[in-house]
């Protein structure tokens, strides 16, 4: 991203971009290293690619580093996010140290990074171990977990915790989330990127493009759930809902993600969703490349009512780029959704199928509300889950780790 | 967070009030109002909210609700205050009320950053440009923190006009009449500059 936070500046006011500066200014030359295990494909890396640039363009040394992975290494991890949101799985001695191998692998081209940083950042459970293999490290190490761990599997969360406990600070989406651990938690929301690819303003010719080209026709309700091929994000669900709809109302759907590097297992469910689909010409099933930003943001806008019927979720950012566009979100009671659909203002909550279906349809009955939800959703997305709110939040926890005090008012 | 345990009924809610710090307790009862939320909540602080939505107690959260964290002159007596709706509600009850797994009570704690932004007025006249141009954290440090640091429970604003002689103190009044209980900060910040531009139209009217 070559953008700067000037560019910003007219969305949030210039307030919000001189705050900003101001609390770079006394960060000046800070070296701040990012970790994940992913560059493309997901909400982490999205938000690490908007997040070092603009952190760089405040004066901190920030860097993103993505550590590399075989097969079986990301099958292990993604057993890890599984159990972590609750599945029972059960991984073996050898899966563990398979683990811890991998990032040891990586540790040779990082170390020297990792140790020398004043802050590191590690994104969730695959780079963790990390941290144990710097024992020169001189700066403040933090652990953000952007999944739901509200109930994780305990075996399993109580292995994966002794590679956290270590660090300095954890940072989690959402204070339901938090798990005990030994250090200062600190919760921040993420947050979109309203001027990138998915989120900017479109042409409404780029719009009808799409609408050709995933053969939509103008004329019928659309219903859209945008997410990885996961399960779950509950797109069998969504099938579910439609059909019920469909009954009374002839909608049309679209189920459109991609993969990500590290979801060993997004392919074979994709063929799930398929199969489930049966055929139907007004299921669209779209399993799109990760750089296809502008379709997604196209159908988004295209949608009368945007989806994320998830059954566990860490933030669930494609909700709130719904909401950005003007659209009420039917979403799953779960995770960071609750924070951000509340019922009769900015979509419908719902726990099954059936009451997706019977969302879908009071919002396709009342336009009018529809709208008056969509407007009020924009400006809460607005004022509270941009990046330049996420961006402070971040500047804020650097401030207050490297002053290494515990007062609650901290003057910089 | 606070590192207390998250209070699943309202049993553990009250002893969790009256065992934690001071700094929950603020957060609470002062800070909603800067936490992100879509939402537009019926009451200002989080016990309240808590008490109508996640434990279903409407009346529980109307007194709680009609709590000013700001009229106590400490802590304690704030402390004491709730402590004092709730046992008397729990008196009432013939059963605990219980929030469903999910949707418990997380004590959290806040720090403050706060930093000098390097801008200054030199007469109440440019105040309505400030607070125009001022963040939302700006506008919460300067008229809702101020109560927990000056004297007489004031905001900054009424502090600093007061220096500046009498034909101001009807501002002042007027500033301290805004029921900012309701408001979130976007909106606190139009009452302000309401309140200031009305002074310069009561001017004009009386020129």
């Amino acid at each position: 991203m070559d953008r700067s936070l000037t560019a910003y500046e007219e969305i949030v006011g210039t307030p919000v971009i001189e705050q900003l500066r101001q609390i770079g200014d006394r960060l000046r030359g800070v070296r701040v290293v990012h970790v994940n295990s992913t560059k493309e494909g997901g909400g982490v890396a999205e938000i690490l690619w908007w997040m070092v640039p603009l952190m760089q363009d405040l004066g901190l040394d920030a860097h993103w580093k993505v550590i590399k992975g075989t097969n079986d290494f990301f099958s292990i991890t993604k057993s890890i996010h599984n159990g972590l949101q609750g599945n029972s799985v059960v991984l073996t001695k050898k899966d563990w140290e398979s683990y811890v191998d991998v990032n040891i692998q990586n540790l040779s081209t990082l170390k020297e990074l990792l140790e020398e940083a004043d802050i590191v950042v590690i994104h969730d459970p695959q780079p963790a171990p990390l941290l144990q293999l710097c024992p020169n490290r001189r700066g403040k190490w933090i652990w953000r977990l952007h999944i739901d761990i509200s109930c994780p599997f305990r075996p399993l969360w109580k292995t994966l915790r002794t590679f956290g406990e270590k660090y300095d600070a954890s940072i989690f989406s959402i204070p339901q989330f938090a798990q005990f651990l030994p250090h200062p938690q600190f919760i921040i929301a993420p947050s979109i990127d309203p001027l990138s690819e998915k989120n900017m303003e479109l042409d409404q010719r780029e719009i009808e493009k799409v609408r050709e080209e995933v053969k939509l026709d103008p004329d019928r309700p659309i219903i859209v759930q945008i997410s990885r091929f996961d399960r779950f994000k509950d797109p069998v669900g969504v099938i579910q809902a439609y059909r019920l709809v469909r009954k009374v109302i002839p909608v049309q759907l679209v189920l459109a993600g991609g993969g990500a590097t590290d979801d060993p297992e997004g392919h074979a469910f994709l063929e799930e969703v398929m199969e489930a689909a049966e055929d139907d010409p007004d299921i669209h099933v779209l399993s799109l490349p990760p750089d296809v930003h502008k379709t997604v943001n196209a159908l988004q806008r295209m949608a009368d009512i945007v989806i994320q019927k998830s059954t566990r979720e860490g933030f669930g950012l494609t909700v709130t780029e719904g909401l950005w566009k003007g659209k009420p979100v039917i979403g799953g009671d779960v995770g960071g959704i609750k924070l951000q659909v509340v019922n009769h203002y900015t979509g419908f909550l719902v726990n099954t199928p059936e009451g997706a279906a019977h969302r879908i349809r009071f919002l396709l009955h009342h336009q009018a509300r529809m709208q008056e939800m969509g407007r009020m959703a924009k400006e809460y997305v607005r004022q509270n889950f941009l990046l330049t709110r996420h961006l402070r939040d971040y500047l804020l926890l650097i401030l207050c780790l490297m002053r290494k005090t515990s007062e609650y008012r901290i003057f910089v | 967070m606070s590192g207390l345990p998250a209070a699943v009924n309202l049993r553990e809610l009250r002893d969790r009030i009256a065992s934690c710090s001071h700094d929950v307790l603020y957060h609470h009862f002062c800070e909603t109002t800067l936490v992100p939320s879509f939402d537009y909540p019926d009451y200002r602080d989080d016990f309240a909210v808590w008490a109508k939505k996640q434990l279903g107690d409407d009346v529980l959260a109307e007194r709680l609700g009609m709590i000013d964290p700001y009229s106590y002159y400490s802590l304690e007596e704030l402390r004491a205050a709730a402590l004092e709706v709730i046992d008397e509600h729990l008196s009432e009850l013939p059963m605990i009320p219980w929030a469903r797994r999910g949707h418990e009570f997380h004590f959290m704690e806040a720090t403050t950053v706060i930093f000098d932004t390097g801008k200054r007025i030199t007469h109440p006249d440019q105040l309505i440009s400030a607070v125009k141009s001022m963040t939302q954290g700006s506008i919460y440090f300067h008229f809702l923190e101020a109560r927990r640091r000056t004297l007489h429970r004031n905001d900054d604003f009424s502090v600093w006009l007061q220096d500046w002689g009498d034909e101001w103190l009807r501002y002042i009044m007027a500033m301290k009449r805004i029921d900012f209980a309701f408001n979130t900060l976007a909106e606190l910040r139009d009452e302000i500059v309401g309140v200031l531009e009305g002074k310069e139209k009561n001017l004009w009217i009386a020129h």
